[in-house]
């Protein structure tokens, strides 16, 4: 027979390493690919995620550095003794009941304006997805320089137009209102791209069909358009939702929690807790808090999705 | 020598057997074909052949190598798929070098059996082109050429037809069956179209639910299928197959055996004759005319319909009562196991 | 009106509410730059979009008043050096998931899935901890480290796993068949065919680190080893009031090369979110 040239060796399997059978080689090949992963997970989420469990049960001692085991204590002081709690859980309800319709509502319109081409509509898209690349710090910065009291931009543009404009930043509802707002047009874009995926991926059939039987422009979105966009809503309203929840670098910029902790929203405090004030069990247990809101938000997520697909 | 053997191969997913236990030689140089409805297994156990899936149990040789744990590069097979698999990143000539340049084969060497490959295949002026460029047949060829390139001791083919248009598909089977008689290498050749298998095969397998149900010639197949299975995969139309009581009406005196519960026989056995003679009595539903032959749809008293291939000559109107007859030795046998008798 | 009167009034309408909608979004970006140019009184004054006198000056206190070169380096090699490993990374994670069969792939996805949600400021305090333990406390391990790993780096992964998922598999097989290792598949086939997945992921994680600022406001003290979003932060007086010109001096020396890169990019970068976002 013709010569081989491809296999010179003829071992039928490796003598050095019988037990490397075909499906244990892929098996350990799968886990040598996944271990940098893995590895830094363990190390970096997984444990502190385990940590977090134990810090949210001791006290710590700042001068010895001591912790203590103190059970729920933590959790008690924060649900039931320390008012400032249920203020800052309120405040990041305020913040996300306002953040997330007023975002997905502009989104949303954005989008249905921009997802078919005409002209311009490159320049629009570029305009409001930019401030999604920009630093949320110098986003901040910007708007606390714009939205200053009698001398900021904003309030003179006002005057201008004859209106008395607060000052935005110094008094807390009026505080929590610019925070929210600047935050959206700061983020919009993001769900705005997302949208404008969402609606090309609807074939033009469906439209064109609805406006043969004579639907009006608003019936063929209610009737349509929005059914068939479900699926995206919910995963942006989830992904937003959780965002608001996040958000730390605008707030800490912006008003920095206040006035008279106004917008101190829940990951603010924490930081607050964890690294002005070196109560790091209360910190971790503030932690804890944030992690099963965002873990039950998810789970309504799934639940919402399985629910929609059956 | 580089046949096969195939000893009890087993292959499961998760839960789900899909190779139950495959027995099968392969002699050096034959062109063998599996074929079967999808989801037979046929593919899978190309695979495990190629090493492209790990085998769960069972041994695999190919030559006297026991391969079960043989990377799928080191076990002297080269593939060819049913998509091409060519890497669009690079020409023609990289493509079919690609092999040989990852087993550090010298580049003199390289290009010298990339040329003596692409003068086989025709492809000597496409070898700059990358592959969007090139049609559904010349793609289908540099893929043969980058099997052909390394010399391999045993060619798989997975469907290797399936994605081209009805006239290059027979002109690529001609070019096949010319490749297996120049290279004379053992093939091996997965297809769910049975006149590829019946064209190209020396041996073709029938499997199903991932066992063999039958091994032999294409002419073995056709003659003497092993059960109903068989008989009607094999041969198009496929085989009628009725109750045994119908044979003596079929053809008058034969010997009917013993243990047959079934009788079948080929639309291309069945004779039509006006209702007056003796025959399977029947009426006429459909007639369908294709040129060549014509397609009769004839239902018996029994509520069975049946399908005779003639010349179409004889008028045959829808309705009328007529006889059907076939020579007795047209006639397939087979027990309530559906298995064949005689 | 007929039909075609009424769709262009339709048009015009929409594309004045547009106009008006992108005041907001523009007009921030147009006051950073003319407020950097101006002197304090004139920022106090009447406001003018164009500064009446130009203070070419402000840009060249940025970078005395802080080391703000050394703070711009910082930003950017950090930036480079979490984008590489984070691309490398979540290559191999994200192939192995989408295309080899080991046992513990079904638990080790819902572990990596849980991760994607939870925010960082739930892990930030441990984290604290084990980095100053580590002995890395203001250095720059942490702001490469954290970001690779923590969630960003998963939702790297899973975008890189959907990719390889719609890639044909007979094109590894073939890669396989032709004598390629795992790795040589990963690298030399999957790689290469992947390039708008990996540039997605090179751009998403490459502003993540430039615009993170949590970590660096833990970790590092000294303003040389500041990054540029703590930077801006803390162009302030002893009083910790703004120095409103040096700031947005600043602020627009950080922006604007990033602004210029979106514009010429921004069809290639607007797509890269998108994807990071469906995949959700």
């Amino acid at each position: 027979m013709a010569e081989t040239t491809l296999h010179p060796e003829t071992t039928a399997r490796r003598k050095d390493a019988p037990w490397l059978t075909l499906k244990y080689r892929e098996m350990l090949e799968a886990w040598l690919f996944i271990s940098p992963t893995l590895v830094g997970f363990i190390i970096f989420f997984l444990g502190p995620l385990l940590a977090i469990v134990y810090y949210s049960m001791t006290e710590w001692n700042l001068l010895t550095g001591q912790a203590t085991y103190v059970g729920l204590k933590n959790f008690h002081n924060a649900l039931f003794i320390n008012p400032d709690f249920w203020h800052v859980v309120r405040n990041s309800a305020i913040f996300a009941l306002g953040l997330v319709p007023l975002n997905m509502a502009l989104a949303l319109t954005l989008a249905l304006a921009l997802s078919r081409p005409f002209f311009g509509v490159v320049f629009f898209r570029t305009v409001f997805f930019a401030p999604v690349v920009t630093s949320a710090i110098a986003w901040a910065i910007v708007w606390k320089f714009l939205l200053q009291g009698e001398a900021g931009v904003v309030n003179q543009m006002l005057a201008w137009v004859g209106i008395d404009g607060p000052n935005w930043l110094r008094e807390p509802n009026w505080a929590m209102a610019a925070v929210i707002v600047t935050r959206v047009i700061k983020m919009v874009g993001l769900n705005m791209i997302l949208y404008i995926a969402a609606l090309q991926a609807i074939p033009r059939d469906y439209e064109e069909a609805a406006r043969l039987e004579g639907a009006s422009r608003w019936q063929v979105f209610s009737m349509v358009i929005w059914p068939l966009l479900a699926p995206t809503t919910l995963v942006i309203m989830v992904i937003t939702t959780i965002g608001s929840f996040k958000v730390f670098d605008h707030i800490y910029q912006l008003t920095g929690g206040g006035p008279e902790n106004g917008t101190l929203v829940l990951a603010y405090y924490i930081y607050l807790q964890g690294f002005e004030f070196f109560d790091v069990g209360y910190a971790s247990a503030l932690a804890m808090i944030m992690f099963v809101i965002v873990m039950m938000l998810t789970i309504v997520q799934v639940f919402l999705r399985r629910r929609g697909l059956g | 020598m580089t046949g096969l053997a195939l000893k009890s191969l087993k292959k499961r997913f998760g839960s789900t057997e899909v190779i139950r236990g495959v027995d099968l030689t392969i002699d050096d140089g034959e062109f063998v074909v599996f074929v079967g409805p999808s989801g037979c297994g046929k593919s899978t156990l190309l695979r495990m052949i190629a090493g492209l899936e790990d085998i769960t149990s069972g041994e695999l040789f190919i030559g006297d190598r026991l391969m079960n744990d043989v990377q799928a590069a080191k076990r002297g097979v080269a593939m060819v798929f049913q998509s091409y698999a060519l890497y669009p990143h690079l020409t023609v000539r990289d493509n079919m070098g690609f092999g040989l340049k990852v087993r550090k084969v010298p580049l003199a060497e390289r290009e010298k059996r990339v040329a003596e490959a692409a003068a086989t295949l025709k492809l000597d002026a496409l070898l700059h082109r990358y592959p969007r460029e090139l049609s559904g047949g010349q793609r289908q060829r540099v893929a043969i050429g980058r099997a052909i390139v390394g010399n391999p001791d045993v060619f798989l083919f997975d469907e290797p037809l399936s994605n081209l248009d009805a006239e290059l598909r027979v002109h690529m089977r001609s070019e096949i069956a010319a490749l297996h008689n120049r290279l004379d290498t053992t093939m091996i050749y997965v297809t769910h179209d049975q006149i590829e298998a019946m064209t190209l095969a020396d041996k073709i397998v029938v499997l199903r639910d991932g066992l063999i149900e039958q091994v032999g010639s294409p002419r073995e197949l056709y003659e003497r299928p092993g059960n109903v299975f068989v008989a009607q995969f094999i041969g198009s139309p496929r085989m009628n197959i009725l109750p045994v009581e119908a044979a003596r009406q079929l053809s008058a005196g034969t010997a009917v055996p013993a243990n047959a519960g079934r009788v079948g026989v080929r639309p291309e056995h069945l004779a039509l004759s006006p209702a007056l003679t003796a025959g399977l009595r029947g009426k006429i539903t459909l007639s369908e005319y294709t040129g060549a032959v014509t397609l009769t749809h004839v239902e018996t008293a029994g509520g069975q319909t049946l399908l005779v291939v003639n010349d179409g000559n004889g008028d045959h109107r829808i309705g009328a009562e007529i006889a059907l007859t076939a020579e007795g030795n047209t006639l397939h046998y087979f027990d309530e196991h559906a298995k064949r008798v005689g | 009106m007929t039909r075609r009167q009424t769709n262009i009034l339709y048009r015009t309408c929409w594309t004045i509410a547009l106009l008006i909608a992108a005041i907001p979004f523009i007009f921030p970006f147009l006051w950073m730059v003319s407020a950097g140019f101006k002197s304090v009184t004139e920022i106090f004054g009447a406001p003018t979009l164009i500064p009446r006198v130009w203070r070419w000056q402000n840009f060249v206190e940025v970078f005395t008043y802080q080391p703000f070169a050394r703070q711009y380096f910082n930003s950017l090699y950090i930036a480079l050096a979490v984008t590489a490993l984070t691309l490398v990374i979540s290559s191999l994670a994200g192939y192995a998931l989408a295309r080899m069969r080991f046992a513990g792939a079904g638990l080790l996805m819902l572990f990596l899935v849980s991760a994607l949600m939870v925010p960082e400021e739930v892990t930030i305090i441990p984290n604290f901890f084990l980095i100053k333990w580590m002995g890395l406390m203001d250095t720059h391990w942490p702001l490469i480290l954290l970001p690779t790993f923590g969630p960003h780096g998963v939702m790297a992964t899973f975008l890189m796993r959907q990719y390889f998922l719609a890639l044909p598999k007979e094109l590894e097989d073939a890669g396989k068949m032709d004598g390629l290792s795992r790795l040589g598949v990963w690298w030399r086939i999957a790689l290469p065919m992947s390039r708008p997945a990996l540039a997605a992921v090179a751009i998403i994680t490459f502003l993540f680190s430039w615009n993170l600022f949590l970590e660096p406001l833990i970790f590092l003290s000294s303003l040389d080893m500041f990054t540029l979003p703590l930077a801006l932060s803390n162009f302030t007086d002893t009083y910790g009031l703004p120095l409103w010109n040096l700031q947005l001096a600043a602020t627009t020396l950080a922006v604007v090369p990033i602004l210029i890169v979106y514009l010429i990019a921004q069809r290639q970068i607007m797509e890269s979110f998108a994807l990071s976002g469906v995949k959700g």
